[in-house]
């Protein structure tokens, strides 16, 4: 989440909304993101209703897998990243930025 | 009582490899996808407010982030 605030104003630049999605508690989510200075939201899947439903449940965990998306205006998905390619956010940045110039 | 001791440790060597840790690529592919539209979601954030998917359609896109656990790095 940290790589997700050092893009934040080139996301926000390029109209886009970064929210995180975890199956922590939200006093969790509340503590960690005062630790490391996160500002965007930190959603509290509890229970994984929601993961389940994005089918990343990962058993192995009991948690989530690290999945980023791209949900454009519409509410489609037009961009994916798995695992580790989910740690740095780039694609992300370039797929919000390619969306604003109407690509 | 040795003979139980040695075919308790047979056993033990002939365990299937399944009890391993399953690695990524045993996971499942997400259901949602590329071109798929993102189911709708309700939840609360680290300040408890209520936030929805919703809340942005028709104004901004989403860049929605699943991570494993608060607390570990990325």
């Amino acid at each position: 989440m940290q790589a997700f605030q050092q893009n934040l104003s080139k996301l926000e630049a390029a109209d886009t909304q970064v929210l995180g999605v975890s199956m922590d508690s939200p006093f969790s989510n509340k503590a960690w993101a005062q630790q490391i200075g996160v500002t965007f939201p930190l959603l509290s899947d509890w229970g994984g209703d929601i993961t389940r439903e994005y089918g990343l449940y990962n058993p192995a965990y009991k948690a989530a897998r690290r999945v980023n998306y791209v949900i454009d205006k519409n509410g489609k998905v037009i961009e994916m990243q798995l695992d580790s390619d989910a740690i740095d956010p780039t694609k992300v940045v370039v797929a919000c930025q390619a969306q604003k110039l109407g690509r | 009582m040795k003979k139980f001791l040695v075919a308790l440790l047979l056993a033990g060597s002939l365990l299937p490899a399944s009890y391993a840790v399953s690695k990524p690529s045993d996971t499942p592919p997400p259901k949602i996808k590329v071109g798929d539209m993102a189911p709708d979601f309700t939840l609360q954030d680290q300040n408890g407010n209520k936030v929805s998917l919703h809340d942005f359609r028709g104004k901004k896109n989403v860049a929605l982030a699943f991570y494993i656990f608060a607390f570990t790095g990325g």
